[in-house]
């Protein structure tokens, strides 16, 4: 059984590597940084220097968007925010235990 | 020592030294231009630097003078108990005062010197721990003459004392053993402790004392009478005098705010309480019971977890979804202005993108006129093709809608021909992700041909090249079929070239109501499958030989030299069954016929059609009119039948290939698609019945082999051989809305 479970998390692996390389490869993406919860970045396709930046900024934007719709109501809680700016768009999933960022440039 | 001037204590330069308690002097940085002296009263860690003015412990205490030379010498405002001061205890002082008292008894100003000399270099000075001496209790007392009011320090200095007092106490230790004894215990009643008393203001008219109170009550009237103009009393105000008020500075510490009474934070904290899911209720109710809860909120800080390990957290449920979810916006952003145009929505044009160099505009003008005429005319126009790694190089061979989820496509790879063949493929896509499938199921051999079930809408049944049936699910994430023909003992032995999900009304025996897969193969049998032990089947018809009459005739006596048949059933290629009464469907062989035949019927057709001459590919019933269906076949035709009639109605051809695959359209009761070799075709019975209305060639190379309409919008999805399925969308076609044929 020992030796199913393993093989599972490897293929699991394999299919979240190959979502990700799916992903990076989309026209007009620029970049995907994944968080921990603690704002150090896990994995990532930028520079050290705009990672970390983005991780940053991104975290306290969080927040304070969550803080937001909970105040609002409580049981409701935040699942996907987009930034739409005008060069590029930063989209976050944000959980408890990380923050997925993307960001793309679907003009590109 | 007591005596020793000011000046001979500062020419001794600041060091970090001990002091005398009651001759601590130092500098300490202060407003610039003064000198200030400080005092180490009693010992005293000082921190940092020491702005406040203190007290020189000299029997000639300095004085403070300002402007206008009057006297603003600060009044001491604390004065430690002397008592308080005792060595024993010094070094719990200490460390009370670290930080606090003591450095407010710095800050307040005693006195402040005017000495010139002391305008030298400011440095801060450190206060080493001292005993108190018998001198500085004199000293303390000459300085407690001029204590306005014991502050509050005091007493608490007092207090202190007393606390550290009583901590001497031995206290007996209270053993085990000791608290099951029984102890006696005696009530006495103790003296009695007066607490407040309010003697009377008015007496009995009985008692004793009344005749000598009305006396002294007589004589008081008398005397308030008298009082007026009496030289005895005499009007005269007084004054008091009023304290001059001084303003004192505070430290404190700082006060830290916390941004911790949001309404989600007492809701998250009334949840973590246990105080129930119940009471759910408005902001009011949940400030009241917050100040309950708010007790109990400190043992609920969150404590810091152990950070998940970065490979957990990229293997979660929630980020693999997160991630599903994610490419689907990122592909919704590039693909927005083509999915619109399928959903025949207004495309939006991106506001920020740099629009693309437009081709010169003098040519435009000259084809202005024929742009009005070219925007008219009826065009297919490719907004995307479904296609990925896994597909390239693998034949279209047939593509389904979920009858339940119309954006939901599933596609059969596989070849047509008997040499090449190579494992099959079955790719469920979605119209959110163009870019990769769904699903992906792999086979054995060649996929050639598959439906979606209507009654469970996830269940798909795919017909093989080499004659099995399976069933998928495609809902779960299982890559192997939910079951399969091979362990059947009547598996068809060829190709299986089409199944169907047929939805019978009332069935043959009165028994088979609901879905049942039927399927053709090129082994000359219609079955009819169903789950009985696994996937079992019977024969519908079997599709037998037929001559033609006419020539039969005229090759009499050839009869018996004719060809030895290498079986005697005619390899069925397609059927359709009739849109209203499911009993009846039609079959198309390799030989080019096309039987009617009934599922009451198992041995005779009810009628044949013969026109084509070669193997009929497609067989499709209108929608629209349930007497008419089309055929197509290798013999480069399509042909247009009635029912009732053996010759067919309408003829088309346009080019020299092999037609592979013809649909009617959903929504036109006069258009439907072929697709043959190398280009697909769109009539519009309507406009024109010799040519179609729109011609869409194939890129070279590639064979067009399977065509579908989308349901509910106006696009048609070619599938050709190299594993790309294009979506075009038909433009400008008008098409009259009659559903009725000529």
């Amino acid at each position: 059984v020992t030796v199913l479970i393993h093989h599972c998390i490897l293929y699991k692996k394999a299919e979240v590597e190959e979502t990700l390389k799916r992903i990076q490869g989309q026209k007009g993406v620029q970049g995907i940084i994944i968080v921990n919860a603690e704002g150090i970045p896990i994995k990532t396709t930028l520079d050290n220097s705009s990672t970390v930046q983005y991780a940053g900024l991104i975290h306290q934007l969080v927040m304070k968007a969550r803080s937001t719709v909970r105040d609002i109501d409580p049981q409701n809680d935040l699942t996907f925010l987009r930034v739409r700016s005008k060069k590029n768009e930063i989209m976050i999933a944000p959980d408890k235990d990380y923050f997925l960022i993307v960001i793309q440039n679907p003009s590109d | 020592p007591i005596g020793q001037t000011s000046d001979e204590l500062f020419s001794s330069q600041v060091h970090p030294v001990l002091f005398s308690a009651y001759k601590t002097v130092g500098f300490a940085e202060g407003r610039a231009g003064e000198g200030f002296v400080c005092i180490a009263g009693v010992r005293v860690a000082v921190v940092g630097s020491i702005s406040p003015v203190c007290r020189a412990i000299n029997i000639s205490l300095p004085q403070v003078f300002d402007e206008n030379g009057k006297d603003v010498t600060p009044q001491p405002l604390y004065q430690p108990d002397p008592a308080a001061v005792m060595s024993k205890h010094s070094k719990i002082f200490a460390s009370d005062t670290s930080g606090g008292t003591m450095s407010d008894f710095y800050s307040t100003a005693y006195q402040t010197t005017t000495n010139a000399s002391f305008a030298g270099p400011f440095t801060r000075s450190v206060f080493g721990s001292s005993t108190v001496s018998r001198g500085s209790q004199s000293t303390m007392e000459s300085m407690n003459e001029e204590i306005e009011d014991p502050s509050s320090k005091r007493d608490i200095s007092i207090s202190l004392s007393d606390v550290q007092v009583r901590r001497e106490e031995v206290k007996e230790l209270i053993k085990e053993e000791m608290l099951d004894d029984v102890v006696d215990r005696y009530l006495i009643e103790s003296e009695t402790l007066w607490l407040l008393h309010m003697p009377a203001v008015s007496v009995s008219v009985d008692s004793e004392e009344a005749v000598s109170v009305k006396e002294r009550n007589n004589l008081y009237m008398e005397l308030c009478k008298n009082r007026m103009g009496n030289d005895k009393y005499v009007e005269r105000s007084m004054q008091t005098f009023n304290g001059a008020p001084k303003t004192k500075e505070v430290q404190s510490e700082a006060i830290t705010m916390v941004d911790a009474a949001t309404t989600w934070d007492m809701y998250d904290s009334f949840r973590s309480a246990g105080l129930g899911e119940a009471a759910l209720s408005p902001d009011t109710d949940k400030a009241t019971s917050a100040s309950s809860s708010r007790i109990e909120m400190e043992p609920f800080v969150v404590p810091s977890e152990d950070e998940p390990d970065p490979e957990l957290v990229l293997q979660s449920e929630k980020f693999q979804q997160d991630l599903f979810v994610m490419e689907r916006i990122i592909l919704e952003n590039i693909y927005q202005p083509k999915l619109a145009a399928y959903r025949q929505l207004p495309t939006l044009e991106d506001p920020d993108s740099v629009p693309k160099v437009v081709p010169t505009v003098v040519s435009r003008r000259e084809e202005s006129s024929l742009d009005e005429e070219s925007t008219l005319t009826p065009a297919l126009e490719r907004l995307w093709s479904f296609s990925c790694e896994l597909t390239s190089g693998h034949n279209v061979s047939s593509m389904a809608w979920n009858k339940r989820n119309p954006d939901l496509l599933a596609v059969g790879y596989g070849q047509f021909d008997f040499k090449d063949q190579k494992s099959g493929l079955i790719c469920c896509w979605s119209l959110k992700n163009p870019t990769w499938p769904e699903r992906v199921f792999t086979c054995e051999s060649g996929v050639t041909t598959l439906d979606f079930s209507a009654s469970n809408a996830s269940q798909l049944a795919v017909g093989m090249h080499d004659g099995s049936i399976a069933t998928y699910n495609v809902e779960s994430r299982e890559k192997t079929p939910v079951i399969d023909s091979s362990d059947c003992a009547h598996k068809h032995t060829s190709p299986v070239w089409q199944v169907r999900w047929i939805d019978h009304e009332r069935g043959a025996s009165g028994e088979d109501k609901g879905e049942t897969l039927i399927s053709v193969s090129a082994d000359g049998r219609i079955s009819k499958w169903f789950l009985r032990k696994g996937l079992d089947c019977i024969d519908l018809m079997k599709l037998k030989r037929t001559r033609n009459e006419k020539a039969k005739k005229q090759v009499g006596d050839k009869e018996k030299k004719s060809e030895a048949l290498i079986s005697r059933q005619a390899p069925g290629l397609c059927f359709d069954f009739h849109p209203t009464d499911s009993n009846i469907y039609l079959a198309g062989t390799e030989e080019g016929h096309i039987h009617k035949c009934s599922c009451s019927y198992n041995e005779q057709f009810l009628e044949t059609y013969i026109a084509h001459k070669g193997p009929l590919y497609r067989i499709t019933w209108s929608p629209f009119c349930s007497d008419v269906f089309l055929s197509c076949s290798s013999d480069w035709t399509i042909q247009l039948w009635r029912q009732d009639l053996f010759t067919p109605v309408l003829g088309f051809t346009s080019t020299q290939s092999a037609v592979y695959d013809v649909m009617w359209s959903p929504k036109w009761a006069t258009v439907f698609g072929a697709v043959n070799e190398g280009r697909v075709e769109i009539w519009d019975l309507g406009a024109s019945i010799l040519d179609p209305t729109i011609v869409s060639l194939a890129s070279p190379g590639v064979k067009l082999t399977s065509l579908l309409f989308a349901t509910e919008t106006d696009c048609i999805l070619v599938g050709d051989s190299d594993g790309q399925v294009g979506v075009y969308q038909l433009k400008n076609l008008t098409v009259g809305e009659g559903t009725q044929v000529r």
